[in-house]
């Protein structure tokens, strides 16, 4: 009895080191990049693993007036949740018809919304670039979020679809009944149940849009209209060595998601778990 | 092609022509609620893939006005003969290797962690889900900065433990970056893997645990013998993301070598850029992108017989 106790003990110590060695290498470099952006230039050429003598905030006006953080930050919150919401309001009733009605044209369609996620997003820069010219879109917004749309619909299509095949369908029924037209369904009675899948949804399309690189490289040159990661790649591009506001911006770029990270991510548990436990 | 599709839709229309009018109501009704969906999809997602098929077969340096002068197969055979190619290719393979050495024990690992009955674990699974909430770019820099020889943490490190004359420039030399970028990869994504294998870890019914517990199968004969074995589908869906995401990684190379020096860390969706955009070989950029089409789709059927095997 005395062996098999301390072999339990050993076991969950040995579990409780391992997950906290693995949060300490979770956390270890974002630790240092903050204290890094807290410190002048000198002293992190001096080594970046130390805490920093003299607490200069300065590094992060810096920030904001070299590649106007806040106009960044804000230029990717504005496209990340444009997205979102264009994403919601297009993929829900397409996954709710889908899901629910038996019109042969919707296997089509639901064949071609596969089709979309298997195509990778490089596939279609080139053409995506000769279109922005053609229409004469370059630096606009509106298209962009269009083409993010877009490449997420797919996903989202796929997910709320299989979501709302597993909801009971006499929740529909019950509201026919009652009198209730298709769009009343959705938006009343299935929108507020569908919740824990829209966060989900909601957190993928968010981190999407608002790190976004690789359209917003080719499609946005004006620089006001820098989207995050676009921006922090200026710092890079430099010959500067303006480290400490690099790491300020790193971090500043970080704050708005850890806040919708927090706000939604119980949500976003229950939607992954519910759709596995289905699926 | 759309004359082709014309007597179909005429066929539709005549169909629901003939039906009761609460059906075409209904109908179309149906049809409004999936047509901006497939218009989008269509228009921004289907055409540019044929066009950039067609642009493959032609030579274009990607300025409105030029020419685009018809090559034929060129491009690919180009490409399929460049070793610029066939080195991002392997890049690619590393960062397989790297998906299922490195992150996926370390993600089945933290699921097991985090489903377990310890103490913590919301905390733990918020910490390691972290990373993916930083974005590519910022993860790419951060880990940048961390592997810098001057004043990185890894090169301080070196120095303290009296180890200094094995700093190089990490993310300077060939293959060593391409494999830096790779484990950096595996960090940002092991969160993310995890809560993968923890719906499938999550969904094992409780009987199964009491059975294995009966047996007197418990610990690491229980891990191997039954969690795993039970978690297949997990194990699959976590290949097919791991498969079709290497050959898309773009935005964590990017950050932290430009996939240099001279395109030797480049991805092939890396080379796929720099190609069109920097040497202005849209015409072989097309190509490499329909390559890469093809060949995801390839190993995606691949992956999904294998699973129907296995149902079977």
């Amino acid at each position: 009895m005395k062996k098999s106790k301390t072999m339990k003990g050993l076991k969950s110590g040995a579990m409780y080191f391992i997950a906290i060695f693995m949060a300490v290498v979770t956390f270890f470099p974002l630790v240092v990049t903050l204290l890094s952006s807290f410190k002048t230039n000198e002293e992190i050429l001096l080594g970046m693993f130390s805490w920093p003598k003299v607490w200069n905030f300065s590094n992060y006006p810096e920030a904001i007036r070299i590649a106007s953080a806040f106009r960044a930050i804000g230029n990717s919150l504005l496209v990340a949740i444009a997205t979102l919401i264009v994403t919601v309001i297009i993929a829900m009733p397409a996954a709710y018809v889908i899901a629910r009605k038996s019109y042969k044209y919707l296997k089509g369609c639901y064949f071609l919304f596969m089709a979309g996620v298997m195509v990778p997003v490089h596939c279609t820069l080139v053409s995506v670039t000769k279109i922005s010219s053609a229409l004469g879109t370059k630096n606009s917004y509106v298209f962009m979020i269009l083409i993010y749309t877009a490449f997420n619909l797919s996903q989202a299509i796929f997910l709320f679809t299989g979501y709302i095949q597993g909801l009971d369908k006499g929740l529909d029924e019950a509201a026919k009944i009652d009198g209730c037209g298709d769009l009343r369904i959705l938006v009343q009675i299935l929108m507020p149940i569908c919740k824990p899948i829209l966060a989900t949804e909601a957190i993928l399309v968010f981190i999407y849009g608002y790190s976004e690189l690789i359209f917003s490289l080719i499609l946005i040159t004006d620089n006001a209209k820098y989207t995050i990661s676009r921006a922090m790649l200026n710092f890079t591009s430099n010959f500067t060595t303006d480290y400490g506001p690099q790491f300020a911006f790193v971090i500043m770029s970080m704050i708005p998601m850890m806040i919708i990270y927090l706000l939604l991510h119980e949500k976003v548990e229950a939607g992954m778990l519910a759709g596995a436990v289905k699926g | 092609m759309g004359c082709s599709a014309c007597p179909l839709f005429l066929l539709g229309g005549i169909f629901v022509f003939f039906k009761s009018a609460k059906y075409r109501k209904s109908f179309l009704k149906s049809l409004l609620f999936v047509l901006p969906g497939v218009l989008i999809t269509l228009i921004f997602v289907i055409y540019p893939v044929l066009n950039t098929a067609w642009l493959s077969l032609n030579s274009w340096n990607g300025i409105g006005g030029a020419p685009v002068t018809w090559v034929g197969l060129q491009n690919y055979v180009k490409t399929l003969t460049s070793a610029k190619f066939w080195n991002s290719m392997l890049n690619a393979f590393y960062f397989m290797i790297g998906g299922f050495v490195v992150l996926m024990p370390i993600a089945f690992g933290m699921a097991l962690l985090v489903t377990s009955k310890m103490k913590g674990t919301k905390f733990f699974k918020a910490a390691y889900l972290m990373p993916v909430m930083l974005g590519t770019t910022a993860v790419g820099l951060m880990w940048t900065f961390l592997l810098n020889s001057n004043f990185g943490v890894l090169a301080q490190f070196l120095k303290a433990i009296g180890h200094g004359e094995w700093i190089i420039n990490w993310l300077a030399t060939p293959t060593v970056n391409i494999w830096c970028v790779v484990l950096v990869n595996e960090w940002m994504y092991a969160g993310y893997n995890m809560l993968i294998f923890a719906a499938g870890i999550v969904a094992i019914p409780d009987d199964v645990h009491d059975a294995a517990l009966l047996d007197g199968c418990t610990g690491i004969k229980k891990i191997i013998y039954i969690t795993v074995p039970l978690c297949k589908n997990m194990f699959m869906v976590f290949s097919t993301l791991c498969i079709t995401g290497c050959l898309k990684a773009f935005d964590i190379v990017w950050a932290m070598t430009n996939g240099g020096p001279m395109d030797s860390s480049a991805t092939p969706a890396v080379l796929l850029y720099t190609q069109g955009f920097q040497y202005k070989l849209m015409g072989r950029s097309g190509s490499i992108s329909i390559i890469l089409l093809v060949l995801g789709l390839v190993l995606s059927i691949l992956l999904n017989q294998i699973i129907f095997k296995e149902k079977d």
